[in-house]
């Protein structure tokens, strides 16, 4: 019997995001693979068209097909993940309340330029996604998901080889860029990156029932410096000595 | 506390970045226009004279119920009655899920069951705010017509002004609409206007795959 008085406690949800063809499909599939024989896992999907992702997922057999769900964007996977979450929140709910109790929900944003993120108000914690056929230099763009997603995957190191890339080299770049925030090198090849991987997830997850996760917002404006070396602050009233 | 105008609360409502998952909707026109549809005017000017009628015919009479403390039970059924397409009709709950998770963060609103469908929602929330009749009306029939045009866009190449000529060409019916229902005040007068093609092809969509929109 379960007791009545323990507090409702809902999965962690966890984003995972990044532009077109980085993997994210592939990525939430190996969670799936790795995570579902000891947790139970639920996925929310927005690819532009409706159902593509999902079905791919489905076809992977990692997860009962039921668990995995579509949501429509309109063209507008950004606007449903950062600034009109309602489509998305009302399907993790259902998704959460059909087959509870889930102990982690994936949610897949629709593959999107380097500006998009989550919003904290629907995740606990989120992914960004990069992989090395998409270029060497873009993890030293930056960006607010490259910088200061909760983890950045480099996707793909098996296939630097032969699109030309410095795998080591990209992932130091990204190192660079996050200050020192996590960054996973990834190859499905790779159990060993994989294993850093679920490491990472199943220790949000385990801070996350601790009660010790507070969702982080990678923000929409990229850091700047300034040329001057002295403290100002944006939100003052007052002017800049001159 | 000073209470903002109606004018202003009515922009809010009608705002495309009120967050209620607005960009998931095209009001039936992609499925319209994978059936053949070209005449997209042709299309909107069809929706106020039918489906979109029902709407805002429903939500006048459920705000009128509201005010007046009357049970909202047959507004519902009055409009399930008039809304055929089971698709449709959870079209219509989920939007209505999605307003109510954010206007019962904003305002105080009246009892509602679940699930509610989309007027009557807008109905409670019209009562909340104290939109008039007409406003009322005049929120369901403009959404309809942004809805349809904004998807346009994504749909098929268009220049954007000329899907703005198309909702500034709509606006006199969405009027004549407005005058036509907000003196509604009972379940049996709402207009039973329903319109068998577009309720066709929202049932096709709700099982086609590769959808832009969800509706």
């Amino acid at each position: 019997m379960p007791d009545p008085d323990a507090p409702t406690r809902r999965p962690l949800r966890l984003g995972v995001c990044g532009p077109v063809g980085t993997g994210k499909s592939s990525l939430i599939a190996l969670l799936c693979r790795e995570l579902a024989p000891d947790l139970e896992i639920g996925v929310v999907t927005n690819d532009i068209y409706t159902d593509e992702d999902a079905r791919f997922l489905r076809s992977a057999g990692v997860l009962d097909p039921a668990r995995i769900v579509a949501v429509e964007t309109g063209a507008c996977p950004h606007t449903a993940i950062r600034d009109d979450i309602t489509a998305n929140l009302m399907a993790v709910e259902d998704l959460e309340a059909a087959h509870a109790p889930l102990d982690l929900v994936l949610i897949e944003s629709g593959g999107d330029n380097l500006t998009a993120t989550f919003s904290p108000a629907l995740v606990d914690v989120q992914i960004f996604l990069l992989d090395v056929a998409g270029g060497g230099d873009v993890a030293r763009k930056g960006g607010p998901g490259i910088e200061r997603a909760d983890l950045l995957v480099v996707n793909k190191t098996d296939l630097a080889p032969y699109v030309g890339v410095d795998a080591v080299l990209m992932t130091a770049d990204a190192r660079s860029a996050r200050s020192g925030g996590p960054v996973i090198a990834l190859s499905r090849s790779d159990p060993g990156s994989i294993a850093e991987l679920t490491g990472w997830v199943l220790g949000r997850l385990a801070a996350y029932e601790a009660g010790d996760l507070v969702p982080q917002d990678p923000g929409p404006m990229a850091p700047h410096w300034h040329a001057s070396t002295a403290e100002h602050r944006h939100d003052s009233v007052e002017q800049p000595a001159r | 506390m000073t209470t903002a105008s109606s004018d202003l609360l009515l922009m809010l409502l009608s705002d495309a970045r009120l967050p209620v998952a607005g960009h998931t909707q095209s009001a039936g026109l992609e499925p319209a226009l994978r059936e053949g549809l070209t005449d997209v005017p042709a299309y909107l000017r069809l929706r106020l004279r039918t489906v979109t009628r029902v709407e805002a015919g429903t939500a006048v009479v459920a705000m009128h119920h509201v005010r007046a403390g009357r049970p909202l039970g047959p507004v519902e059924a009055a409009w399930a009655a008039r809304t055929p397409s089971p698709a449709m009709r959870t079209t219509s709950h989920q939007l209505a899920r999605g307003l109510l998770r954010l206007a019962g963060a904003l305002w105080p609103l009246a009892d509602l069951a679940a699930p509610s469908s989309r007027p009557v929602v807008l109905g409670a929330v019209g009562a909340a705010v104290g939109l008039s009749p007409p406003s009322l009306a005049r929120l369901v029939g403009y959404d309809d017509v942004q809805t349809v045009s904004a998807a346009a866009l994504k749909l098929t190449p268009l220049n954007p002004a000329q899907t703005t000529r198309w909702v500034l060409d709509a606006l006199p019916q969405i009027d004549l609409l407005a005058a036509e229902v907000a003196v509604l005040t009972a379940p049996d007068e709402i207009p039973a206007s329903s319109a068998p093609q577009i309720e066709q092809w929202a049932e096709r969509h709700a099982v086609a795959t590769r959808r832009l929109f969800s509706a």
